[in-house]
């Protein structure tokens, strides 16, 4: 028996670093934990998650689980669940654990808390917080139940410490011809690139829609991005004009993130923005309106005209670095 | 083909902007996301591939002004499931579950989550407790093979994915599917004469509790103010000193 | 008397606010400085149910009571920043529409309403004339009956909508020996021949409303398109201007509620000397005039839409009204550029605007002078 399953996520190459932080949440709770994990070939990436101080490395490993369908995931998640007796099924939140791990909770027939941010316990009797109205309440709960489902919010939890000890990698047999078949992937966007991941980032530049179009977007977020080694995000706003891709999306209904450096350029700051940004370390903006909400909450904030702003910056940062 | 669209009435995510000259209470409207639910049946329904639409919501009398919008848009039916309760995903689910078999649609739209509660979990434990298959954050939709299938693009983490689906399918609604029609006045005048049908879980057969309880809810800690720069010299020089982030 | 709105009429306002605020507050800024007529969101108003409000459903209106409707017009007002184009709604509304509703044949109702109401067509009027101003029954543009047509010839000046109506009701003398019993309205379609509608008109405010001068030369009407019986014009144009009057600024009203609640949340957010500015009397005290103002404006409002629901007569409290509410708004206006200060004069903040664009409310549907006028000759 394993209280514990932790859904770890992986893109077919390596580790999602985010998915990670689950564990942090799994060593809160009590008793044991064992990582679980879903796909094709899966050998280095299974041997890559031995040292996290879980009990057992499961491999749900089969080309009937080359992509994350949904059915055949949350099916073969459950069967695993079953078969530890695991009360806690836990993932980190993302559009990965959200598709499938609610799924997975109404095939167990056990409720699910989305974007946990902390665990509390108080004689016994266990409270979960977590964010509500973009983020603009924080929530706390309980549970009917002693067996649930919990996505964890990376931003919320660290990045576990490795163990020394090394734990075994077990495979997790299932009936494959058992599974669900009514889905089907067809195809996935390749966009390679060379800038962090934005949720994994130390430094985000994010823009707003002030920034016109796609290659102002690209010159000036995109610039300064690069100036910095950071990733890049986008608000709604920006994604809804075409100026960058859905998955630059920063906020209640897209990534939330927590940099070292967040650099807001032509942003104003709707609550559902700052729903993804509010634990950034440090926060910069820069606007040309004073009134500007986001600088109710940035670090430092710069009023000015960012078509005049960024460019300098970009060019006294790249100047620094080149004389460093 | 007919769809079966659930919605769930939240308070006014835009409310300063809508504060009337009566202003009162926090205003309620239908789920954003589950607006883009029911406009996505709609062009559905336009393009000639669904015959009826029937709009579902769960809640006590006072969301009938909801429903109302819902019917103004254009919905065929729409019915209320009387229940004040404050329900989690899963009785939610539960709930909608009797209501997919009562009303054997081929196709349940949703918004992928409510503004209020942020979930994001009722559509994918529906399809599960169907047995259904699930496209969930969708973008765009198309039917197949004579409407057998969907294809849908999904909104991930990662970029645009697509996937095939068997009906009949559970569908959640991402932000870029459509942009709704507004609530026009005839509508909402026409809407006026349309009944509403009322059920409760009783007469659907279905007996649920919420198993989740809030003990509280607060604001979250506030950030300590910041300050102006004046240039981005300042700027980086702040940043370099102070935040030490450079 | 009782004062609550009902939950039918709640839904209804609320509804024009969403759609308002959602739907038409876009490029404000660019419109205003380069005078661009927002069409799209003309047929959207349409689309939605605006300027068929009080057109009997029968032609494609709503046939809503006249209180509800000055409701939905100061909710528009509150909701969308667009002063210029509620303004050419409301000239379209009353000059246009009115007439039609009220002296129209059938033929001609059938004709010209259900577009008038749907937002596919844009009617206007053209009453004055450069030499005709609050003067208006001395204008001289005439209208010969020649076999099935009428000859119009004469020029007309501040038509608003005029570069972009598809109709406009004009008025204009077939006998001007008999003095104002000489004038007639006829019903002239955008592309008349011997019409020309010429240089579009700058003006101070109002700018995304367009307006010309339009010029008749030898302009030919047919028949059918005399509105009512000839030499009814005065009293044509007399029952819409009480409308006018008393509707028109129903739109301000919702705009003043909106600078009065902008207002009220900088001077609580804005601080200097230590402390937010609404500490200091000086500006609080700017605010609580700008709400009464606000008050008064909106009971006038609707008492006068009131009593025209109630089919008595208006003319008195019309008059009262579009004084009353023009003065105040163009009030509330300075007050609150005044409050934002510096901020107040840049055009981004979007205040200089609403003041540029409510000096005209003393100006159009007769001066504050005529009102004052009309008012002193009903009470002396």
């Amino acid at each position: 028996m394993v209280e514990t399953l932790v859904l770890i996520e992986h893109d077919r190459e390596r580790v999602k670093r985010q998915s990670l932080h689950a564990i942090t949440l799994a060593r809160q709770l009590s008793g044991k934990y064992a990582l679980l994990l879903l796909g094709q070939g899966l050998g280095e990436i299974a041997a890559s998650l031995v040292s996290y101080g879980a009990s057992v490395v499961l491999v749900a490993d089969d080309p009937a689980l080359a992509e994350p369908l949904a059915d055949r995931y949350a099916t073969v998640i459950a069967q695993a669940a079953r078969k530890y007796d695991s009360k806690i099924l836990l993932g980190t939140s993302s559009t990965f654990s959200k598709d499938i791990l609610p799924r997975t909770a109404a095939l167990l027939d056990i409720p699910m808390l989305t974007d946990v941010l902390a665990v509390e316990e108080n004689d016994g009797s266990i409270s979960y917080q977590r964010p509500v109205n973009a983020g603009s309440m924080l929530a706390t709960v309980k549970l009917e139940t002693d067996r649930c489902v919990l996505t964890a919010r990376a931003t919320a939890f660290d990045e576990p410490a490795v163990d020394a000890a090394a734990c075994p990698i077990e495979r997790f047999e299932f009936d494959a011809a058992l599974l669900p078949n009514r889905m089907e992937f067809i195809s996935r966007e390749q966009r390679a690139s060379d800038r962090p991941d934005l949720t994994e980032a130390a430094v985000v530049v994010c823009g707003g829609r002030p920034l016109r179009d796609k290659e102002t977007f690209e010159r000036l977020v995109g610039g300064l991005a690069d100036a910095l080694a950071g990733a890049v995000g986008a608000t709604r706003a920006a994604v809804d004009s075409g100026m960058a891709p859905n998955d630059y999306q920063v906020g209640q209904t897209g990534k939330v993130i927590a940099p070292q450096l967040y650099i807001g350029i032509g942003i104003s700051g709707a609550i559902q923005h700052l729903a993804g940004i509010k634990d950034s370390r440090v926060i910069v903006a820069i606007n040309r309106d004073p009134d500007a909400p986001i600088f109710q909450v940035a670090t430092y904030g710069l009023v000015g005209d960012l078509h005049q702003m960024v460019p300098q910056l970009i060019t006294a940062l790249s100047k620094g670095a080149e004389s460093a | 083909m007919k769809i079966l669209v659930s919605f769930k009435s939240v308070p006014d995510p835009n409310e300063a902007i809508l504060a009337g000259a009566a202003a009162s209470a926090a205003k309620s409207v239908i789920n954003p996301f589950d607006e883009i639910a029911i406009e996505e049946a709609l062009q559905i329904r336009e393009r000639g591939d669904a015959v009826e639409i029937v709009a579902v919501t769960i809640g006590a009398p006072a969301v009938e002004e909801q429903v109302r919008a819902a019917l103004a848009m254009g919905v065929d039916r729409a019915i209320r499931i009387d229940d004040s309760r404050v329900l989690d995903p899963y009785a939610v689910a539960r709930i909608l579950r009797a209501v997919v078999e009562k009303e054997m649609p081929q196709v349940v739209i949703m918004g992928k989550q409510a503004v209020d509660d942020d979930s994001n979990q009722v559509g994918q434990m529906l399809a599960a407790l169907l047995g259904w298959p699930q496209a969930t954050f969708v973008s765009k939709v198309e039917f197949l093979d004579n409407k057998t299938r969907a294809r849908c693009t999904r909104e991930t983490d990662a970029g645009l994915e697509v996937v095939a689906i068997d009906l009949p399918a559970v569908i959640t609604t991402d932000l870029r599917l459509n942009q709704p029609r507004y609530v026009s006045l005839p509508g909402l005048i026409k809407a006026r004469r349309r009944p509403i049908e009322t059920l409760t879980c009783n007469e659907l057969r279905v007996d649920v509790r919420p198993l989740t309880t809030v003990l509280s809810i607060a604001n979250p800690p506030k950030r300590a103010a910041g300050t102006r720069v004046d240039s981005v010299e300042e700027l980086i020089a702040k940043l370099r000193q102070e935040a030490k982030v450079l | 008397m009782d004062f609550t709105w009902s939950d039918q009429q709640k839904e209804l306002l609320d509804a024009v606010g969403r759609f308002a605020s959602q739907q038409l507050n876009y490029n404000m800024i660019e419109n205003d400085r380069d005078g661009v007529f927002n069409h799209d969101a003309w047929k959207k108003c349409g689309a939605f149910g605006i300027q068929g409000l009080l057109v009997p459903a029968e032609y494609g209106g709503l046939g809503m009571d006249p209180l509800t409707t000055v409701a939905a017009l100061e909710r528009l007002g509150y909701a969308c920043k667009d002063n210029g184009l509620i303004f050419s709604i409301n000239a379209h509304m009353w000059t246009a529409v009115t007439p039609l509703v009220y002296s129209g044949s059938e033929a001609q109702k059938k004709k010209y309403l259900p577009g008038l109401c749907d937002g596919t067509l844009i009617g206007g009027n053209a009453m004055s004339e450069p030499n005709s101003g609050s003067d208006a029954f001395s204008l001289s543009t005439t209208a010969v009956k020649k076999d099935s047509k009428y000859i119009l010839n004469g020029s007309k000046i501040f038509i608003t909508n005029g570069p972009v109506a598809d109709v406009l009701v004009v008025f204009a003398t077939v006998d001007k020996a008999r003095g104002p019993n000489g004038i007639s309205a006829f019903l002239v379609d955008k592309d008349s021949p011997g019409m020309d509608v010429a240089r579009k008109l700058e003006k101070m405010g109002l700018r995304t409303s367009p307006m010309a001068e339009v010029f008749f030369e030898n302009c030919e009407v047919p028949e059918e398109n005399l509105l009512g019986k000839e030499g009814s014009g005065p009293s044509q144009f007399t029952w819409a201007m009480t409308w006018e009057r008393g509707c028109i600024l129903a739109s301000a009203v919702g705009s003043m509620q909106r600078l009065l609640e902008r207002c009220v949340r900088y001077a609580k957010e804005r601080k200097q000397f230590g402390q937010p500015i609404a500490k200091f009397q000086l500006v609080a005290s700017k605010i609580v005039d700008m709400k009464l103002r606000v008050e008064s404006a909106r009971h006038m409002l609707y008492h006068c839409a009131w009593l025209r629901g109630q089919g008595k007569s208006a003319y008195l409290e019309a008059a009262m009204t579009k004084l009353h509410i023009s003065d105040c708004w163009i009030k509330c206006c300075e007050d609150a550029i005044q409050i934002h200060g510096g901020y107040g004069y840049m055009t981004e903040y979007e205040l200089e605007r609403e003041l540029r664009d409510a000096i005209g409310s003393r100006l159009y549907s007769g001066t504050s002078e005529m009102q004052r006028n009309i008012i002193g000759s009903l009470l002396l």
